[in-house]
């Protein structure tokens, strides 16, 4: 559940460490935005020496939550936090190194990149 | 589908039950129901929480060496469907089954033995120390009731002053 003003952790390499949520593209009158979708976010926190600075406007696509996650064959996933992964206007990730666990929903959701760079699927 | 087993209380969860939670080291820990999350997320440890199958086999509650549990096995890789096989399987459980269950209700058996002995000794010198509560003791039937006659006591008691407004 990942609304504006929500801080999120960042799961990849591209230079940022914590962002802040401030829109969430295509929800429309939805309040929450869950695992795939992309929101538009500010960079609260950076790695020094990065080309990613503080109080950057990226897009980010998220692939982990606290909030369950519910799938058709009735299991439900929780993870340990919310995170997203910085991407550009086409959907490719600005870094090249994915971290942690990421959902087999993003497949779906043509981050193809992003499900190949992660250590594990789940 | 696969039957999982709960990380708490090692049941088995079928599909559509429970919760799965993923650490961000990627390791996985399903539970059967939310009171097995909810122990989770209270950090209790399964071997210490009395209820769970963790620690009735660590206090030897429940059988725990038996050549019936080597049969139990998971396999990662599928194994291609055999009707035979699949036929055979499905009647060597029920027969397994039967069998670990009536060693279990042996091993169960064993265990309460001695403890019912023990309770049977308890309650005898339990009776024998306290029958007093029941019958009263010999001295008193028999010794001859004297002191039931009422004896008067002279008795006094001193005014009580009443305060005046």
């Amino acid at each position: 559940m990942i609304q504006p003003q929500t801080l999120l952790n960042v799961a990849d390499n591209s230079g940022a460490r914590e962002l802040m949520c401030i829109r969430i593209i295509g929800a429309g009158n939805y309040r929450y935005a869950h695992i795939g979708d992309v929101i538009v976010a500010v960079i609260k926190e950076a790695v020094p020496n990065m080309p990613l600075e503080r109080s950057e406007v990226i897009r980010a696509v998220i692939v982990r939550t606290c909030k369950e996650l519910k799938r058709d064959n009735g299991i439900i996933i929780r993870y340990d936090d919310n995170a997203a992964v910085v991407i550009d206007q086409e959907g490719n990730p600005k870094g090249t190194r994915v971290f942690g666990a990421i959902a087999r929903e993003l497949r779906q959701l043509n981050f193809t990149k992003i499900v190949s760079l992660a250590p594990e699927v789940l | 589908m696969r039957l999982e087993k709960c990380w708490f209380c090692s049941s088995t969860i079928y599909p559509g039950h429970g919760i799965q939670f993923v650490r961000n080291d990627a390791k996985i820990f399903r539970f059967c129901r939310s009171k097995c999350h909810k122990n989770f997320k209270m950090k209790r440890n399964p071997r210490k929480v009395k209820w769970t199958k963790a620690y009735r086999l660590l206090h030897g509650k429940d059988m725990t060496k038996d050549s019936t549990f080597e049969l139990e096995r998971k396999r990662n890789r599928p194994e291609r469907y055999d009707r035979n096989v699949t036929e055979k399987t499905l009647q060597a459980i029920k027969k397994i089954d039967k069998i670990r269950v009536a060693r279990e209700a042996r091993h169960h058996a064993m265990r309460f033995k001695g403890k019912k002995a023990m309770e049977h000794r308890a309650a005898i010198t339990e009776l024998e120390k306290s029958i007093d509560l029941v019958k009263a003791p010999a001295p008193l039937l028999q010794a001859p009731q004297e002191d039931t006659a009422k004896l008067k006591v002279k008795v006094s008691q001193p005014e009580a002053e009443f305060m005046e407004e």
